[in-house]
């Protein structure tokens, strides 16, 4: 073998000297634009332990022995038009991210979704003031209320969003995903209260709120409390669901903000990594078995740029790097610990790489998204849609263009038919050991100053990942990196194409538009209606339990959600006893 | 005259939204084309903004937004600039603010409005020739 590969190296020196040499003289270059790879990079290479069978530790090739596939096509004009439930078993997932306005607003918005044929959960959208423990009629949040997703200041916009979910699409049925961070136990316990309400138990419902608060102190900056008491709130979700909802993912964690916030590949892997450790070591130190919990730690998105190699290969890398952290460090014996387990997980391009000039050239970009996608081991998905940066909300037009791309990648490039069909490539294995090596070294240095909490404590990974972002650009700005439309391929012989939307959203931009004045009058009404001195002593108690640290606050959430304690009341107490979150300079 | 005195700029957060990675950016940025930036952190309400601008004595205020509450939170941060009475405080703004809102936001006062895509070169350009040096005349670049 060895012997072999000295062969090999020799060649391609001879190879270097009499045929590129002389080619690239002829072209008047110094150095190849290109690089082409050999078994000598790959030497020593062992399938069985780097890669594997899809389904298989160390889950280089997938972490499914087969992928499950898409929708079955619905062949024929007729029934292709017909946007009925699809074949096969009965749709628990959850729908498209969606929600704005006021509860009515969303509720609304669901119940059309029903009446064109939508029959999953509800993927919700909270609005800021709510994702960050503020009530609608908070003075100091003006402006917000309602925007970027739905307001709920209490249970009773709970039980207005699922009214559309009753009978056929009770609580029992479906799946909902939180998009929930900072007061995401406060959240849910509303979810809760709505189901014993409605009598239904709490391990029936299935649910992924995302739950991943570390990543809101490096990107998106939703956080409320500082890290540690945060961490706190983490572990009483893990406990509690992981005793009475076996059906409730304790969180979709995602590195996908990390690197839309500038990370570099590895540091958005080492991060991801760092943070994922942090969660663990938290449900062992509460003293559950890893085997118990882990196999509902859930991955949201992964990555996203637009170099498509780098990307499969940051994917084969990530699946083998998780597997073996919670093996080697945590000691887990089930394989499904071991899963980076997400919805659409694959790789993609990230909407920080769409552009809104020229934003049909965003279609091209989610296609190569999505051939890399299928390539790395995901389901294919061409995302975002094209309008993504364009803050019109997406258009039904482009999202029916995304899926057809998903669906022409799967049936007709037919990309799915082979698992991890790079694996054994010099370049792809090569690149897939040098990621992960590259992110350890990174994860060892955070490790050593005592974690993923610690390096956000000191401020580490924000002024990396500023700096990161700070790189990114001048790069951008001196034409090292390229992006069509915006730094080159500019100027009078280029059209600037522009779009419209065609079909009209789903929507109502005034209702949007008026969604904070209603929501003032809504929640000022409900807190005169309420037993307000109920409220009081509730508050009060949750105070005293908050100030013990092995409490675990749900079940008190939970009582007050049904006495519609609003969520910024419970924050406010929690503010008190935890403090806010400072956070660091640039 | 002489007037050593760099261009001071505070970047700054309005409302609630997280996604500051285009303000540290170009707070970084500027810094490079040779002013003082600071950045105000998330979470600023318009008054903490303005109170900010002139504790630090800035000449500029960047406001970044991309949660879409830009129209209430840009022309208050003026409203609140004008109630003092001051004039001489540049304010611009970006994000991902929808083409259609620019004129809204012009005709409130907000001096530009930069969009994705654009480069720091070229807002550090816009800023030297339009801010106005506190107190002094700012130093033409040509």
């Amino acid at each position: 073998m060895s012997s072999d590969i000295e062969k090999v190296k020799k060649r391609k020196q001879e190879w270097e000297e009499k045929v590129l040499k002389p080619a690239l003289e002829g072209f008047g270059l110094k150095e190849s634009p290109t690089k082409s790879y050999t078994p000598a990079d790959t030497e020593g290479f062992d399938f069985l332990s780097k890669v594997g069978f899809p389904g298989e530790y160390p889950f280089t090739a997938g972490i499914y022995a087969a992928q499950p596939g898409m929708p079955a096509p619905r062949v024929g004009r007729a029934t292709a038009q017909r946007r009925g439930r699809p074949a096969g078993p009965r749709l628990v997932r959850a729908a498209g991210y969606s929600g704005y306005g006021t509860a009515e607003d969303t509720r609304d918005y669901y119940k059309e979704m029903q009446k064109r044929g939508d029959r999953g959960g509800p993927n919700l959208a909270f609005d800021l003031p709510t994702q960050c423990g503020y009530d609608s009629d908070n003075p100091m949040i003006r402006g917000d209320v309602g925007k970027v997703g739905v307001t709920v200041d209490t249970l009773r916009d709970f039980e207005i969003i699922y009214e559309p979910f009753q009978g056929e699409t009770e609580l029992d049925r479906i799946a909902s995903n939180f998009t929930i961070n900072a007061p995401a136990n406060i959240l849910i316990a509303m979810y809760f209260a709505l189901a014993e309400k409605r009598g239904i138990p709490l391990d029936k419902l299935r649910a992924t709120p995302q739950n991943d608060i570390l990543k809101e102190f490096i990107a998106r900056g939703t956080y409320i409390f500082p890290p540690r008491p945060s961490m706190r709130m983490f572990r009483d979700s893990m406990v509690f669901f992981n005793k009475y909802c076996p059906r409730i993912n304790i969180t979709s964690a995602g590195g996908y903000h990390i690197r839309g916030a500038g990370a570099t590949r590895e540091q958005d892997l080492a991060f991801s990594m760092a943070i994922l450790i942090a969660y663990l070591q938290e449900g062992v130190n509460a003293g559950l078995d890893v085997d118990s919990f882990a196999p509902r730690f859930t991955i949201n998105q992964f990555g996203g740029s637009m170099e498509m190699f780098k990307e499969i290969a940051f994917h084969r890398a990530s699946r083998r790097m998780y597997a073996r952290i919670v093996k080697e460090k945590f000691g887990a014996k089930s394989q499904r610990s071991m899963l980076l387990r997400g919805g659409r997980m694959g790789a993609q391009i990230g909407c920080e790489n769409t552009t809104v000039q020229r934003p049909l050239n965003n279609l091209t970009r989610s296609v190569i998204g999505a051939v890399a996608s299928a390539l790395s081991g995901g389901e294919g998905t061409a995302y975002p849609p094209y309008d993504e940066p364009l803050v019109m909300g997406r258009g039904l037009e482009s999202s029916q263009l995304a899926r057809d791309a998903t669906r022409i990648v799967h049936y007709e490039a037919k990309l799915g038919e082979v698992r991890d069909p790079l694996a054994g490539s010099y370049y792809i294995e090569s690149l897939t050991d040098e990621i992960e090596e590259a992110a350890r070294k990174e994860l060892d240095k955070i490790e050593a100053m005592g974690g993923a909490v610690a390096a956000i404590e000191n401020g580490y990974m924000q002024r990396e990942v500023a700096k990161s972002a700070h790189a990114r650009q001048k790069r951008i700005e001196s034409g090292e990196d390229l992006m069509v439309g915006v730094n080159c391929f500019v100027g009078e012989d280029e059209l600037e194409l522009e779009i419209n939307h065609l079909v009209p959203h789903v929507y109502d931009p005034v209702r949007r538009d008026q969604a904070e004045e209603k929501q003032i009058k809504n929640l000022t009404e409900l807190k005169k209606s309420r037993d307000n001195r109920a409220v009081a002593q509730l508050l009060k108690k949750l105070k005293t339990k908050a100030k013990k640290e092995e409490e675990n606050l749900i079940p008190h959430f939970i009582e007050c959600a049904k006495a519609y304690v609003s969520e910024q009341e419970m924050c406010d107490v929690l503010r008190e006893v935890f403090g806010e979150y400072e956070p660091v300079s640039l | 005259m002489n007037d050593e005195r760099k261009i001071r700029v505070l970047m700054a957060k309005p409302g609630l939204d997280g996604h500051d990675r285009g303000a540290k950016v170009i707070a970084l940025g500027l810094r490079d084309e040779g002013m003082e930036t600071i950045y105000t952190g998330l979470r600023q309400t318009p008054e903490q903004i303005v109170r900010a601008a002139i504790q630090e004595d800035v000449d500029v205020i960047g406001l970044s937004c991309l949660s879409g509450a830009h129209k209430y939170l840009f022309p208050r941060v003026v409203e609140l600039l004008k109630e003092q009475a001051i004039e001489d405080i540049l304010v611009i703004g970006g994000g991902n603010i929808p083409k259609e809102d620019i004129p809204f936001l012009k005709e409130k006062g907000v001096s530009e409005i930069f969009t994705p895509g654009t480069m720091v070169g070229e807002i550090a350009d816009y800023v030297r020739k339009n801010a106005k040096t506190r107190g002094h005349q700012s130093v033409a670049s040509e």
